[in-house]
Protein backbone atom coordinates (compact mmCIF):
# COMPACT_ATOMS: atom_id res chain seq x y z
CA UNK A 1 0.00 0.00 0.00
CA UNK A 2 2.79 2.37 0.88
CA UNK A 3 4.99 1.70 -2.27
CA UNK A 4 1.53 2.43 -3.92
CA UNK A 5 1.45 5.68 -2.31
CA UNK A 6 4.92 6.84 -3.20
CA UNK A 7 4.85 5.83 -6.97
CA UNK A 8 1.49 8.15 -7.33
CA UNK A 9 3.44 10.66 -5.29
CA UNK A 10 6.15 10.46 -7.69
CA UNK A 11 3.86 10.24 -10.89
CA UNK A 12 1.72 13.47 -9.64
CA UNK A 13 5.37 14.99 -9.12
CA UNK A 14 6.47 14.28 -12.56
CA UNK A 15 3.06 15.17 -14.05
CA UNK A 16 2.88 18.69 -12.34
CA UNK A 17 6.62 19.34 -13.27
CA UNK A 18 5.66 18.61 -17.04
CA UNK A 19 2.34 20.30 -16.60
CA UNK A 20 4.51 23.72 -15.22
CA UNK A 21 7.11 23.56 -17.77
CA UNK A 22 4.22 23.02 -20.25
CA UNK A 23 2.01 26.26 -19.07
CA UNK A 24 5.43 28.70 -18.57
CA UNK A 25 6.33 27.56 -22.32
CA UNK A 26 3.03 28.63 -23.44
CA UNK A 27 3.40 31.76 -21.11
CA UNK A 28 6.55 33.15 -23.11
CA UNK A 29 5.29 32.04 -26.40
CA UNK A 30 1.90 34.38 -26.13
CA UNK A 31 4.15 37.32 -24.00
CA UNK A 32 6.71 37.73 -27.09
CA UNK A 33 3.40 37.29 -29.83
CA UNK A 34 1.62 39.94 -27.72
CA UNK A 35 4.65 42.10 -27.81
CA UNK A 36 5.37 41.48 -31.85
CA UNK A 37 1.74 42.08 -31.89
CA UNK A 38 2.36 45.70 -29.87
CA UNK A 39 5.30 46.56 -32.02
CA UNK A 40 7.39 47.02 -28.60
CA UNK A 41 10.42 45.36 -30.41
CA UNK A 42 10.38 48.30 -32.79
CA UNK A 43 12.03 50.16 -29.94
CA UNK A 44 13.19 47.63 -27.62
CA UNK A 45 15.06 44.58 -28.00
CA UNK A 46 15.76 41.68 -25.42
CA UNK A 47 19.63 42.92 -24.81
CA UNK A 48 20.72 45.49 -27.41
CA UNK A 49 21.03 48.70 -27.67
CA UNK A 50 17.64 50.49 -29.57
CA UNK A 51 15.38 53.49 -28.79
CA UNK A 52 14.24 52.33 -25.47
CA UNK A 53 15.88 50.44 -23.05
CA UNK A 54 16.42 46.66 -23.55
CA UNK A 55 14.08 43.84 -21.54
CA UNK A 56 17.00 43.09 -19.43
CA UNK A 57 17.88 46.58 -18.50
CA UNK A 58 14.23 46.83 -17.34
CA UNK A 59 14.51 43.49 -15.18
CA UNK A 60 17.46 44.73 -13.25
CA UNK A 61 16.17 47.97 -12.53
CA UNK A 62 12.93 46.56 -10.99
CA UNK A 63 14.83 43.25 -9.53
CA UNK A 64 13.31 43.35 -6.10
CA UNK A 65 11.40 46.34 -6.11
CA UNK A 66 7.94 45.58 -5.02
CA UNK A 67 5.89 48.20 -7.13
CA UNK A 68 7.73 46.83 -9.93
CA UNK A 69 4.56 45.08 -11.89
CA UNK A 70 1.94 47.81 -10.79
CA UNK A 71 4.86 50.54 -12.17
CA UNK A 72 5.25 48.52 -15.58
CA UNK A 73 1.16 47.92 -15.75
CA UNK A 74 0.65 51.74 -15.89
CA UNK A 75 3.73 52.09 -18.46
CA UNK A 76 1.75 49.73 -20.54
CA UNK A 77 -1.22 50.48 -20.57
CA UNK A 78 -1.94 54.34 -20.36
CA UNK A 79 0.33 55.69 -23.01
CA UNK A 80 2.71 57.78 -21.07
CA UNK A 81 4.90 60.70 -22.21
CA UNK A 82 8.90 59.21 -22.88
CA UNK A 83 12.02 60.73 -24.36
CA UNK A 84 13.38 59.50 -27.32
CA UNK A 85 16.22 61.65 -29.03
CA UNK A 86 15.42 64.77 -26.57
CA UNK A 87 12.05 64.55 -28.21
CA UNK A 88 8.33 63.93 -25.61
CA UNK A 89 6.22 61.17 -27.53
CA UNK A 90 3.49 58.85 -25.90
CA UNK A 91 4.79 55.21 -25.41
CA UNK A 92 2.17 52.65 -26.73
CA UNK A 93 0.02 50.33 -24.52
CA UNK A 94 -0.22 47.20 -25.55
CA UNK A 95 -2.71 45.93 -28.17
CA UNK A 96 -5.10 43.69 -25.74
CA UNK A 97 -7.71 44.85 -23.10
CA UNK A 98 -6.96 41.05 -20.88
CA UNK A 99 -5.42 41.81 -17.93
CA UNK A 100 -4.06 38.22 -17.71
CA UNK A 101 -2.05 38.91 -20.82
CA UNK A 102 -1.03 42.30 -19.84
CA UNK A 103 0.58 40.57 -16.45
CA UNK A 104 2.17 37.43 -18.24
CA UNK A 105 3.94 40.20 -20.67
CA UNK A 106 5.16 42.21 -17.53
CA UNK A 107 6.38 38.84 -15.52
CA UNK A 108 7.95 38.17 -19.10
CA UNK A 109 10.08 41.26 -19.36
CA UNK A 110 10.59 41.05 -15.22
CA UNK A 111 11.94 37.40 -15.96
CA UNK A 112 14.67 38.40 -18.54
CA UNK B 1 48.32 18.29 -78.25
CA UNK B 2 45.70 20.34 -79.87
CA UNK B 3 47.40 19.97 -83.66
CA UNK B 4 47.53 16.18 -83.06
CA UNK B 5 43.92 16.44 -82.02
CA UNK B 6 43.03 18.84 -85.11
CA UNK B 7 45.24 16.47 -87.46
CA UNK B 8 43.43 13.08 -86.39
CA UNK B 9 39.87 15.15 -86.67
CA UNK B 10 40.65 15.55 -89.98
CA UNK B 11 42.25 11.84 -90.84
CA UNK B 12 38.69 11.37 -89.49
CA UNK B 13 36.73 13.14 -92.11
CA UNK B 14 38.67 13.06 -95.20
CA UNK B 15 35.98 14.92 -97.13
CA UNK B 16 35.54 17.56 -94.61
CA UNK B 17 37.27 20.96 -95.71
CA UNK B 18 39.08 22.48 -93.06
CA UNK B 19 36.51 25.70 -92.98
CA UNK B 20 33.65 23.29 -92.48
CA UNK B 21 35.73 21.23 -89.92
CA UNK B 22 36.47 24.63 -87.73
CA UNK B 23 33.14 25.66 -88.14
CA UNK B 24 31.73 22.29 -86.62
CA UNK B 25 33.87 21.98 -84.17
CA UNK B 26 33.22 26.37 -82.86
CA UNK B 27 29.59 25.19 -83.17
CA UNK B 28 30.05 22.21 -80.98
CA UNK B 29 32.28 24.09 -78.48
CA UNK B 30 30.09 26.93 -77.97
CA UNK B 31 27.05 24.60 -77.34
CA UNK B 32 28.58 22.39 -74.77
CA UNK B 33 29.61 25.49 -73.22
CA UNK B 34 25.75 27.01 -72.78
CA UNK B 35 25.07 23.22 -71.66
CA UNK B 36 27.44 23.91 -69.11
CA UNK B 37 26.86 27.47 -68.59
CA UNK B 38 22.77 26.50 -68.27
CA UNK B 39 23.29 24.10 -65.91
CA UNK B 40 25.22 25.89 -63.84
CA UNK B 41 22.99 28.72 -63.57
CA UNK B 42 20.10 25.92 -62.90
CA UNK B 43 22.34 24.51 -60.19
CA UNK B 44 23.07 28.53 -58.51
CA UNK B 45 19.39 29.43 -59.06
CA UNK B 46 18.45 25.79 -57.23
CA UNK B 47 20.76 26.59 -54.18
CA UNK B 48 18.59 29.64 -54.00
CA UNK B 49 15.12 27.86 -53.67
CA UNK B 50 13.37 28.15 -50.05
CA UNK B 51 12.90 23.78 -50.21
CA UNK B 52 16.76 23.50 -50.77
CA UNK B 53 17.64 25.94 -47.82
CA UNK B 54 15.39 24.14 -45.29
CA UNK B 55 17.05 20.56 -46.39
CA UNK B 56 18.65 20.35 -43.32
CA UNK B 57 17.26 20.08 -39.73
CA UNK B 58 19.42 22.95 -39.12
CA UNK B 59 17.91 25.28 -41.33
CA UNK B 60 14.79 23.79 -40.84
CA UNK B 61 13.81 23.40 -37.12
CA UNK B 62 15.56 26.95 -35.70
CA UNK B 63 15.60 29.62 -37.77
CA UNK B 64 13.39 28.55 -40.45
CA UNK B 65 10.61 27.53 -37.60
CA UNK B 66 10.72 31.28 -36.02
CA UNK B 67 10.65 32.62 -39.36
CA UNK B 68 7.11 31.03 -40.23
CA UNK B 69 4.47 33.81 -39.65
CA UNK B 70 6.56 36.97 -39.57
CA UNK B 71 5.88 40.39 -42.14
CA UNK B 72 8.48 38.26 -44.69
CA UNK B 73 6.70 34.93 -44.56
CA UNK B 74 2.84 36.08 -44.18
CA UNK B 75 1.66 39.56 -44.90
CA UNK B 76 -1.32 41.24 -45.99
CA UNK B 77 0.06 41.78 -49.94
CA UNK B 78 1.09 38.06 -50.20
CA UNK B 79 4.81 38.90 -51.33
CA UNK B 80 7.30 37.08 -49.32
CA UNK B 81 10.94 37.41 -49.02
CA UNK B 82 12.67 33.67 -49.09
CA UNK B 83 16.26 32.76 -47.34
CA UNK B 84 18.08 33.56 -50.23
CA UNK B 85 16.31 37.05 -50.60
CA UNK B 86 18.03 38.33 -47.45
CA UNK B 87 20.65 36.26 -47.13
CA UNK B 88 22.80 35.73 -50.63
CA UNK B 89 23.03 38.96 -53.22
CA UNK B 90 21.82 38.81 -56.71
CA UNK B 91 24.72 39.78 -58.64
CA UNK B 92 26.18 37.24 -60.66
CA UNK B 93 29.98 38.02 -59.52
CA UNK B 94 29.15 38.96 -55.19
CA UNK B 95 26.40 35.86 -55.41
CA UNK B 96 29.21 33.40 -56.48
CA UNK B 97 31.29 34.73 -53.97
CA UNK B 98 28.61 34.18 -51.20
CA UNK B 99 28.33 30.42 -52.44
CA UNK B 100 31.78 29.90 -52.28
CA UNK B 101 31.72 31.15 -48.49
CA UNK B 102 28.91 28.57 -47.72
CA UNK B 103 30.49 25.44 -48.97
CA UNK B 104 32.75 25.94 -45.99
CA UNK B 105 29.61 25.15 -43.88
CA UNK B 106 29.09 21.63 -45.39
CA UNK B 107 32.41 21.43 -43.02
CA UNK B 108 29.77 22.58 -40.67
CA UNK B 109 27.28 19.98 -41.27
CA UNK B 110 29.37 17.10 -41.53
CA UNK B 111 31.04 17.74 -37.85
CA UNK B 112 27.45 18.73 -36.34
CA UNK B 113 28.63 22.63 -34.85
CA UNK B 114 24.57 23.34 -34.96
CA UNK B 115 22.83 19.78 -34.72
CA UNK B 116 20.80 19.99 -31.86
CA UNK B 117 18.93 23.17 -30.55
CA UNK B 118 21.52 23.00 -27.74
CA UNK B 119 24.27 23.47 -30.04
CA UNK B 120 22.49 26.08 -32.42
CA UNK B 121 21.34 28.44 -29.20
CA UNK B 122 25.24 28.16 -28.12
CA UNK B 123 26.26 29.15 -31.49
CA UNK B 124 23.37 31.98 -32.22
CA UNK B 125 24.82 34.85 -31.45
CA UNK B 126 28.17 34.04 -33.47
CA UNK B 127 25.82 33.03 -36.30
CA UNK B 128 23.96 36.50 -36.07
CA UNK B 129 26.63 38.56 -35.88
CA UNK B 130 28.23 37.01 -38.84
CA UNK B 131 24.69 38.21 -40.93
CA UNK B 132 25.22 41.42 -39.25
CA UNK B 133 28.67 42.38 -40.25
CA UNK B 134 27.89 41.52 -43.67
CA UNK B 135 24.82 43.72 -43.75
CA UNK B 136 26.77 46.52 -41.85
CA UNK B 137 29.63 46.04 -44.87
CA UNK B 138 27.22 46.19 -47.39
CA UNK B 139 25.35 48.77 -46.34
CA UNK B 140 22.03 46.53 -46.35
CA UNK B 141 21.75 45.58 -49.33
CA UNK B 142 19.34 42.61 -49.90
CA UNK B 143 17.34 44.56 -47.67
CA UNK B 144 17.69 47.58 -50.53
CA UNK B 145 16.62 45.01 -53.07
CA UNK B 146 13.29 45.67 -52.01
CA UNK B 147 12.94 48.65 -49.83
CA UNK B 148 14.28 51.38 -52.05
CA UNK B 149 14.73 54.24 -49.70
CA UNK B 150 14.21 56.60 -53.07
CA UNK B 151 10.83 54.91 -52.89
CA UNK B 152 9.97 55.70 -49.26
CA UNK B 153 7.09 58.14 -48.84
CA UNK B 154 7.38 59.72 -45.54
CA UNK B 155 4.06 61.23 -45.47
CA UNK B 156 3.00 57.56 -45.45
CA UNK B 157 5.01 56.86 -42.64
CA UNK B 158 3.76 57.36 -38.67
CA UNK B 159 5.54 60.47 -37.22
CA UNK B 160 7.76 57.86 -35.49
CA UNK B 161 9.52 55.66 -38.22
CA UNK B 162 9.68 58.99 -40.18
CA UNK B 163 11.49 60.63 -37.32
CA UNK B 164 13.88 57.40 -36.62
CA UNK B 165 14.52 57.43 -40.75
CA UNK B 166 15.33 60.63 -40.76
CA UNK B 167 18.16 60.41 -37.97
CA UNK B 168 19.10 57.33 -39.38
CA UNK B 169 19.69 58.79 -42.73
CA UNK B 170 21.34 62.48 -40.72
CA UNK B 171 24.15 59.22 -39.10
CA UNK B 172 24.35 57.31 -41.55
CA UNK B 173 23.16 53.82 -39.72
CA UNK B 174 21.95 50.98 -42.11
CA UNK B 175 18.65 48.61 -41.83
CA UNK B 176 19.90 45.97 -40.28
CA UNK B 177 21.34 48.51 -37.12
CA UNK B 178 17.61 48.62 -36.28
CA UNK B 179 15.49 46.53 -38.27
CA UNK B 180 17.20 43.37 -36.64
CA UNK B 181 15.06 40.41 -34.82
CA UNK B 182 12.58 40.67 -37.22
CA UNK B 183 12.81 37.33 -38.88
CA UNK B 184 14.20 35.48 -36.55
CA UNK B 185 14.66 35.39 -32.62
CA UNK B 186 16.74 37.93 -31.68
CA UNK B 187 20.64 36.53 -29.76
CA UNK B 188 20.89 37.51 -26.36
CA UNK B 189 23.82 40.29 -26.48
CA UNK B 190 25.09 43.47 -27.99
CA UNK B 191 23.20 44.54 -31.36
CA UNK B 192 24.55 45.39 -34.71
CA UNK B 193 24.16 48.71 -33.60
CA UNK B 194 27.33 48.05 -31.35
CA UNK B 195 29.45 46.69 -33.92
CA UNK B 196 32.50 48.23 -34.48
CA UNK B 197 32.06 47.90 -38.36
CA UNK B 198 33.32 50.50 -40.59
CA UNK B 199 32.16 50.59 -44.14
Amino acid sequence: MKRNVSAWSIAGLVFAGLWSAQVQAQDVAAAEALMKKSGCNKCHSLSAKKEGPPYKETAAKYKGKADAEATLYKHLTTNPKVKVDGKEELHESLKTKNDADIKNVIAYILSR
Amino acid sequence: MISQWWQRLQQRCTTCSRVTLGVGVLVAGLVISGVLMAAGAAGLAWTNTESFCIGCHEMRDNVYAEFKDTIHDRNRSGVRAVCSDCHVPREPLAMLKRKVAATFEIWGKITGVIDTKEKFEKHRYELATRVWTRMKLTDSHECRNCHHAEAMDPEKQSEKARARHEKAKAEGITCIDCHFGIAHKEPDGPGPKELKITR
